[in-house]
């Protein structure tokens, strides 16, 4: 279970990323994430593992206040929270299964961790991930020559092989064509469903948003603007969140900028 | 006419000037240049003498080209080899620590400028010096032709890793950061394999380049084929020079061929 | 499927589900034992000994130190030669790199149609860079004699095929939408490589040329070993008589002008490029 209660975040040059959020996320929860380029999505999303610390309010996921966290044990919660970027962030120039494989690291021997030296149960451990997103035939090979779809899904297998309970994806199909766009979020909603992971996701379409996740949140200028179930997202729903940048059908006037900064 | 294209045509850029500014610049390097130029003048036909070597280099000395004792081409090629690659071993690891020093993303501004004012300072002086300096350490031979080769790798090596570490994906970085990763787990699966490939393409390339340059090594007594060349044509004896000239040729163009190969899969995969 | 794949099976991992995937062995072992082989090999042959090393280095920087304080009085006499160095780079830089264009235009799949041409042209390219330079400017002390002379026919000819090399690489990566533009308005092919290719390449022959300059100022400075003028004569005679201090302010003032020249240089390219 992830509570947000009264959190807020002032970035050092005086801007206020987050205002008063107050967020509860139950476990197995699919939650979307939508809102213009510098709402505060990607500083929501990633408070949450402390990629970005909290200023005011408090933050607890299982119970475990965030921001008391810092080097071993931070790293260790982190170790059951998957992350996933909009620019996958392989190591290209190693194999897809190598990349797996890292996430077997941070709990390995020095030893081992030094030479890269892998048991036969984290290898069939990596397969099995790799195998569960559907590219288990390409396991061998580099993962540069890779099209961006599939190395999207070898982001996503690298995060399963840890064994996450929550899933953070920020803007994962923004760099993807329509197509395997949809792919990625039905291995998102597969996972979701069958493994019982909570995800939550940074998005900017809003079809796939509503069309994915059973929750939204709607964020405008770091405040939380809607939070309800997908169905009830209407047009009116979106004016707000969308500072009323929506046309008659729905669709958001704001395509020109799929890159939060921030 | 209409005034507005003539207006925007009195603001066309005025680049006459520029251009004439560089042309006389150019024209005076060059005169300036060529006041340079001069000769002892030559005591036998210089166009004979050319037509020599180039028939010594068609008409090597073939007994000598196939002589498999240590008197011969072959071993002369091989102790080049050997040379040359210890020497860019040497060279690759000294230039590791230069690199990371001098790398503007990772050092302060300071340490990182005075690292590559030692680096181009390593790289200035010519590798005659440092051959004629080792010498004086290990004794002629091809130990200090290797150090020499090794030194002389320093300055182009630590140029190019320090551009591979400039361009490290950092993005990497911050996904093992969020699965929890510490400070050198970062450093062995996140920079170390973007940087194997480009330090192991650059050490490839620079033995290829070391390969050619061993000759000035041969001239200070330092091993290799360049003292057996050097006396060769000192001597006029334009077979045996074409001989060691044909045997390097080849072994030059097969190292090329070969190591091209292998940097292009190290950075296509 | 290559040999190596036929004598090292591959391994194959069968999932709990059923599901296989292959896995090609790795060439990683073969690399390694060549590495060590060959260091093995050439420490025998090169008689690399770090006893040796670690005992006798300090006669290295013993002489490093003699070098200071370098002899200032003897600056005098650097000038000179120092100029030299430079000018013979300078001059067999620019002659080098201008003869290398017609033929860089004939070693172009895309401008010249004759493959045999191409070919010839690519094969004199890459014999002539086989050639060391320092054997290019003895022969050419043989035929010209002693003097900058022979340098710069030395820096000129290793020039040639630099630069040709990475001209004709540049020609053929180029857009040849613009050549094909130009034509299609009734250009003679002459004309739509000079309006169409030549602007696209010139920045980054240029560039090339000018990176060429910096080296050949550094490379100059060996050639006088050989007696083909500049700098390294006067460095070589120095060393042998054991004027270190003399030696020291030469290779700072060599210094000094390479850091001018590259400065100059780097400040040109990155407007260029």
């Amino acid at each position: 279970m992830i509570k947000f209660e009264d959190v807020g975040k002032k970035y050092p040059n005086g801007f206020e990323g987050l205002k008063h959020i107050d967020l509860t996320i139950e476990q197995g929860e699919f939650v979307a994430i939508i809102g213009l380029s510098g709402a505060g999505k990607s500083t929501l999303i990633r408070t949450i593992n402390r990629m970005h610390d909290v200023t005011s309010g408090k933050l607890t996921v299982d119970g475990v206040d965030v921001m008391s966290l810092s080097g071993k044990q931070l790293r260790r919660f982190r170790r059951k929270i998957g992350m996933i970027f909009q620019s996958f962030n392989l190591i290209t120039r190693t194999t897809v299964i190598n990349n797996v494989l890292t996430s077997f690291v941070p709990d390995m021997p020095w030893f081992r961790a030094l030479f890269g030296i892998y048991t036969r149960e984290e290898k069939m451990k990596a397969l099995e991930c790799l195998d569960k997103v559907g590219i288990l035939r390409k396991a061998f090979v580099r993962a540069d020559q890779l099209s961006g779809g599939q190395q999207q899904r070898v982001a996503l297998a690298r995060t399963l092989a840890q064994n996450p309970q929550i899933i953070l994806a920020d803007e994962p199909v923004a760099a993807l064509d329509p197509v395997t766009a949809k792919q990625v979020m039905d291995d998102f909603k597969r996972i979701n469903e069958e493994m019982n992971i909570s995800i939550l996701i940074n998005i900017h379409h809003v079809d796939l948003a509503l069309k994915y996740a059973t929750r939204v949140v709607g964020i405008r200028e770091g405040k939380i603007v809607y939070d309800g179930p997908a169905e009830n997202v209407d047009k009116d729903v979106l004016a707000t969140i969308y500072n009323g940048k929506v046309d008659d059908e729905g669709n958001v006037l704001d395509a020109n900028d799929h890159n939060e900064m921030r | 006419m209409n005034n507005r294209i003539l207006e925007a045509y009195e603001k066309r850029p005025k680049d006459w000037m520029y251009n004439l500014a560089i042309g006389i610049i150019f024209v005076g390097l060059m005169v300036w240049s060529g006041s340079a130029v001069e000769t002892a003048g030559t005591t036998q036909d210089g166009g004979q003498i050319a037509l020599n070597v180039l028939l010594g280099i068609f008409q090597p000395d073939l007994s000598f080209l196939f002589d498999f004792t240590t008197q011969g081409v072959p071993y002369l090629m091989l102790e080049t080899i050997c040379i040359a690659f210890l020497g860019t071993i040497v060279g690759a690891i000294l230039s590791i620590p230069l690199a990371f020093i001098s790398a503007s993303n990772l050092t302060p501004k300071p340490i990182a400028f005075a690292g590559r004012m030692i680096i181009m300072a390593v790289r200035t002086v010519p590798a005659f010096v440092y051959g004629l300096m080792f010498i004086r350490v290990t004794g002629p031979g091809a130990f200090a032709g290797l150090l020499t080769m090794g030194v002389c790798s320093v300055g182009m090596i630590s140029k190019m890793y320090i551009e591979a570490i400039e361009d490290i994906d950092t993005h990497v970085i911050e996904a093992l950061d969020a699965s929890g990763f510490n400070m050198w787990q970062k450093i062995r699966f996140g920079i170390l394999p973007q940087l194997l490939p480009n330090f192991a393409s650059t050490a490839i390339y620079r033995f290829d380049i070391n390969m050619r340059d061993a000759t000035i090594l041969g001239m200070v007594g330092a091993g290799g084929f360049g003292a057996p060349l050097i006396f060769a044509m000192n001597a006029y004896r334009w077979n045996e020079a074409g001989a060691i000239l044909a045997g390097l040729i080849i072994l030059i163009l097969i190292i090329e061929y070969i190591s091209t190969r292998i940097r292009l899969k190290l950075t296509r995969g | 499927m290559s040999v190596y794949d036929k004598i090292f099976k591959p391994k194959v991992y069968t999932l709990p589900n059923g599901n296989s995937v292959e896995k090609k062995a790795s060439r990683a072992p073969v690399y390694f034992i060549f590495i060590i082989l060959m260091s093995a090999l050439s420490v025998k042959i090169t008689g690399f000994d770090m006893k040796v090393l670690t005992q006798r280095i300090g006669q290295f920087f013993v002489i490093v130190g003699e070098m200071f304080p370098p002899n200032a009085d003897f600056m005098g006499k650097v000038w000179g030669p120092l100029f030299d160095t430079i000018k013979m780079s300078l001059l067999g830089s620019v002659v080098g790199a201008l003869l290398s264009v017609p033929f860089a235009m004939l070693a172009s799949t895309n401008v010249c149609p004759n493959k045999v041409i191409v070919s010839i042209v690519r094969v004199m390219f890459s014999l002539i860079r086989t050639l060391p330079t320092l054997v290019t400017a003895l022969v050419a002390t043989l035929v010209f004699g002693l003097g900058t002379l022979a340098g710069t026919f030395a820096i000129a000819v290793f020039s040639f095929a630099y630069i040709g090399k990475l001209t004709y690489e540049e020609i053929e990566t180029v857009d040849m939408g613009a050549f094909e533009a130009m034509e299609a308005m009734g250009a003679t092919k002459a004309r739509a490589f000079i309006s169409a290719i030549v602007p696209q390449v010139l920045p980054f022959f240029l560039s090339n040329c000018l990176f060429n300059f910096e080296g050949n100022v550094r490379y100059a400075a060996v050639l006088g070993y050989v007696g083909a003028g500049g700098i390294g004569l006067i460095l070589n005679e120095k060393i042998s008589w054991r004027e270190y201090s003399s030696v020291g302010m030469m290779l700072i003032a060599l210094f000094v002008a390479v850091f001018v020249i590259e400065s100059i240089s780097r400040m040109l390219r990155k407007k260029l490029v």
